[in-house]
Parts: structure tokens; C-alpha cells; sequence
């Protein structure tokens, strides 16, 4: 079992609550000589890996630090640039720190403002008519269940594709948002669900999903 | 509308027949074109023209994952040429950054018969070859360049393939997108 | 089970070919702008799961599934794209979609001549396997 985060995006589409219950770590280490034989590529002003993978450094991983030094962008933080420090032969060996790119909070924000179009093209491209928008999205990594209440809230939760009772569990996370959100004299509606009780009774709640199973809740 | 359902058994097509057609499509194009020059390119784009069919047959028929390192697809390539033409090159010269590497032939089935005339050392007779596979690695994404540094039919002791790794290629984003 | 469409598109995102068979309603729009929202879809929906993945991933989008149908997704290598969208009881469409990409695509179109790539298909010899090929699937998967 595996639950990896949990959305709640308003009806107007905005992102109202973002949870990350696991985020797997997937960094590596390695000291490189000179030539470098990976292929960089600077893309949303990150530096990452496009061709060339080894070990576990995958394709699409981002440099997080030279000689242990974190990298932002394209430089480090003592302020030198990091592709002229690769292509310095003098400043070999290097150790090089690689991982998958976290998100930010503006980028899940970005996210989660586009699924919202998606849902409603599903719709609208359905060869049958009366189809509500996507339900469930797969992918080779994860699965995500999305359950839109009849107010236009939509709730998400990204599992272990081989999860299951991923609906149930979204029902009683919308259990939790209106008890402890919308019950909440101090929380207005639409805006970033900002409130203790939430947090703790929601973690509570996926704590016991994933060790007992979802039939437990 | 017609395509015989019967197939032809790929293990029994003469392979000189093979080679004599490679040739004469070759002297054929010297006529056509008199230009050394336009000869090797017309080779390469027809090379290309296959590669970009042929790559598709590759992955139907070998269940080929994806390439995220030039050695993965060196091994393909050397594969490909094992199906293709019955010979297996080597993977020689790797470049430091792993960014280029050579394929070795100590046999070419194009060049089975071909004695090279004196006024056509500029001819690169195997062209197709380089056209073949930069065609079929840019429709899996891939920029690279192709050339020949070293061929038996010009009096080298080996005939000698450069593949170098230029860049990765995007999928298109739809019209109107940034 | 049912099939309701297909389309495939090549990697330039031109719509090489698309067809109806149960389908049940139209979208209300030309069928050329119907492949372009879809293909605009597709491309939003993979930089979207490449992003929010978890973990490292490989083929990435598989199929997502709304209250009345599947929509499920096969991309080769070469980067053409099969959608395919059935009832939501079907399982195992992936295989089903290799299957298709291997006897039917690369057999009637990369291998014809006559077809151009990064053009519509319009060999009739195609449209007939692809459709034998359906029908028998529909039949053998009820």
C-alpha cells in the first residue's frame, strides 16, 4: 500500500490543500571525472539530465549539488555558475548530487489549476453521452482518484497504482473537510484550508488507511 | 487494394541479389547525377527515407524499450544490423563523454563485388547506411550524425561507421500552446 | 465490451486517422477540431502526469477512465500515438493497442509505400484490417 499526497482543489479551480503523506527520496551521489559523460540540459531554469543515464541517475533528473554545494537554477550557492564549473577540466574530480525534481508549491498550484480543464474536455470528448469528467487516471507510477462533489469541489488523492479503495477514502476525506473545514466558523469558503483539526485528523486517517487497509476507515 | 497474405520467408531472399540491386541503383544514380557529391547525398536521403520506416519494424518486432544512454542504443543498433543485414559490427572508439562511438565491419554486404573506380574515391558507396540510421534514431527522438572514417573499398584495413549523439528532440506541442 | 473510437496521431501531432464505431454522441464540433482538442488534451495530460509522478517514470500515462467511458493510450517509441476509447470494463487494452501498432500500423502503413509519412492515412487495405481487427476483438473480449 502506498498513499503519496492528497489535492483538494474549489471549485473555481484553485488549489485549497495540498498534503504529501510519502515523498519518496530519489537522490544520488557520485564523484564524476572529467569529461562529464552525461548530457545536461538547462529547462525551467534547471539543470537536467537529458540523455546519458547511469546507475541511478535517470533522464529527467535535476542537478541538486556540486561537491556538496546546493545548486539553484543554473548556479550554486556560493554564487559561481554551474556549467562553467562542468566544463572546467581543473575542477575535476567533482561530486555531483542528481535527483528527481521536487515540486514547488507554485508548480502544484500550476497543476492543479490544470487539471481542471482536463476534467472537463473528458467530458466533452465522451462518445457516450452523460459522462462526467475523469474518475480515475493511470499511469505506469501512480494512480490518481479524483471525486468531484456535487458542489464542484474536487478532491484527489495520488496512490501506488495497485491501490485500492481509493473512493472510499476520498468520501471520508470529504467527511473530514466539512467537518473540520467548513464547520469551521473561521474558514471561508474557496480559500486555503488553513485550519489544525483538518491536518491532524486527515494525516490520522491516511496513517490508518495505509497500514490496516481502506476497509478499517 | 492487394497485398498477398502469403509472406515471403525473410531467410530465403538471395543476399547477392541483394547487393547486385544496391549496386546498380548506385552506378545507376552516378549516371543520373555525374556529381559525386549529389550522389552521396541522394544515398544518405534515401537511407533516411528507410530508416524512418524501418525503425518502426525494429520496435514492433523486438519489443525495444526506450534508450536513455548512447551505449543502450549502440547495442540496438548492433542488433539491428544483425537482423537486418546478417552482420554483427563492433561497438569500437567510445568517445570520453560517451557521446560518440565507432561501428567496425570487417564484412559489408553492400560492398560484396565493388571494386571502386580511380575517378570515384569521393564516393561514399555505403551512404544509405548513415542515412538509414540517422534516419530511424531521430523518429525515437534522437539528433545524431553519421559519416564514414574509414572504408575498405578505398584501401582502409577495416570499414569504420561514426555515430555521434547530437541532442535529444522534443514532441510537438499543439498549435497555439507556448 | 465495446469499442466506441480511435484515434492515432503522429508525433507532430498530425491526426493520421480516425474513425467511429458504437459511438454513441458526437462531440458538436468538426472532426478535425475534435482531434486537435484531443491532441491538445493528450499533451496536457502527459506533462501533467510527468509532473506530479512520484517516482521516475517510464511510459508514463496509461488510460483514465469518467463514469461512462475508458479512454486508454499507447504511444510507440517513435512517438505515434493510438487513443482508444472504450466501455469502462475492458482491461488489458495496452496489450491490445501493441497488438494493433505491430500487426495493423507498422504491416499496412510504415510498410506501404504509398502511404507518406506524417500524412492521413488513406489506404483502404489499412482501413480494412484496422476494422476486421476491432470487430474480431470486440467479439473475442465479450
Amino acid at each position: 500500500m502506498g498513499i503519496y499526497g492528497v489535492y483538494i482543489v474549489s471549485k473555481s479551480g484553485g488549489l485549497i490543500f495540498n498534503y504529501d503523506y510519502t515523498v519518496p527520496k530519489i537522490e544520488t551521489e557520485q564523484t564524476f571525472s572529467y569529461p562529464l559523460d552525461l548530457k545536461l540540459s538547462c529547462e525551467n531554469n534547471r539543470l537536467l539530465v537529458s540523455f546519458g543515464q547511469r546507475d541511478n541517475i535517470k533522464v529527467g533528473h535535476v542537478l541538486l549539488a556540486i561537491n556538496g554545494v546546493p545548486v539553484s537554477g543554473r548556479k550554486l550557492e556560493d554564487g559561481k555558475d554551474a556549467i562553467e564549473m562542468l566544463d572546467d577540466v581543473t575542477n575535476y574530480p567533482l561530486n555531483l548530487k542528481f535527483g528527481r525534481p521536487k515540486m514547488t508549491i507554485n508548480e502544484k498550484i500550476f497543476l492543479a489549476s490544470m487539471f481542471y480543464p482536463l476534467f472537463a474536455i473528458a467530458s466533452q470528448l465522451s462518445p457516450e453521452p452523460r459522462s462526467s469528467g475523469i474518475e480515475t487516471l493511470e499511469a505506469d507510477t501512480f494512480k490518481l482518484q479524483c471525486f468531484q462533489t456535487l458542489t464542484g469541489v474536487k478532491f484527489m488523492v495520488i496512490a501506488d497504482p495497485t491501490h485500492v479503495g481509493l473512493e472510499q477514502l476520498l468520501k471520508k476525506i470529504y467527511e473530514i473537510y466539512a467537518d473540520f473545514a467548513l464547520k469551521n466558523p473561521f474558514y471561508s469558503l474557496e480559500m486555503p484550508i488553513r485550519c489544525e483539526l483538518f491536518d491532524t485528523n486527515l494525516q490520522a486517517l491516511l496513517e490508518q488507511a495505509d497500514k490496516n487497509g481502506i476497509n478499517s476507515i | 487494394m492487394s497485398r498477398q497474405n502469403t509472406r515471403l520467408d525473410v531467410k530465403k531472399v538471395n543476399s547477392e541479389l541483394f547487393t547486385l540491386t544496391y549496386g546498380a541503383i548506385v552506378s545507376q544514380l552516378m549516371k543520373d547525377y555525374e556529381n559525386v557529391e549529389d550522389v552521396n547525398k541522394q544515398l544518405d536521403r534515401m537511407g533516411y527515407n528507410i530508416g524512418v520506416r524501418m525503425v518502426e519494424d525494429f520496435l514492433a518486432r523486438t519489443n525495444a524499450g526506450r534508450c536513455y544512454d548512447l551505449r543502450e542504443t549502440a547495442d540496438k543498433i548492433q542488433y539491428a544490423f544483425k537482423m537486418y543485414l546478417g552482420i554483427t559490427p563492433a561497438l569500437t572508439n567510445w568517445s570520453a563523454a560517451g557521446d560518440e562511438f565507432s561501428l567496425t565491419f570487417d564484412t559489408n554486404p553492400l560492398t560484396e563485388f565493388v571494386e571502386l573506380p580511380d575517378n570515384y574515391q569521393n564516393l561514399k558507396y555505403s551512404n544509405i547506411l548513415c542515412g538509414a540510421l540517422r534516419g530511424s534514431c531521430e523518429m525515437v527522438q534522437m539528433d545524431v550524425s553519421c559519416w564514414f572514417v574509414q572504408d575498405q573499398l578505398k584501401g582502409d584495413l577495416a570499414t569504420e561507421l561514426r555515430i555521434k549523439f547530437n541532442k535529444r528532440l522534443e514532441d510537438a506541442i499543439p498549435a497555439g500552446e507556448d | 465490451m465495446t469499442i466506441y473510437n480511435i484515434y492515432i496521431f503522429d508525433r507532430m501531432g498530425t491526426i493520421l486517422y480516425q474513425t467511429n464505431w458504437n459511438r454513441l454522441k458526437q462531440s458538436g464540433m468538426s472532426s478535425e477540431e475534435e482531434a486537435k482538442l484531443m491532441y491538445g488534451m493528450l499533451f496536457s495530460i502527459k506533462s501533467f502526469v510527468s509532473k506530479i509522478s512520484p517516482l521516475d517514470p517510464k511510459r508514463g500515462f496509461l488510460c483514465y477512465k469518467t463514469s461512462k467511458y475508458a479512454l486508454h493510450y499507447y504511444e510507440s517509441l517513435t512517438g505515434v500515438k493510438f487513443i482508444l476509447n472504450t466501455d469502462i470494463t475492458i482491461k488489458n487494452v495496452r496489450d491490445l493497442l501493441h497488438q494493433l501498432y505491430k500487426e495493423i500500423y507498422v504491416e499496412y502503413v510504415v510498410k506501404n509505400t504509398e502511404c507518406e509519412m506524417g500524412q492521413p492515412i488513406e489506404s483502404e487495405l489499412f482501413k480494412l484490417k484496422l476494422d476486421q481487427f476491432i470487430k474480431q476483438h470486440m467479439k473475442s473480449l465479450q
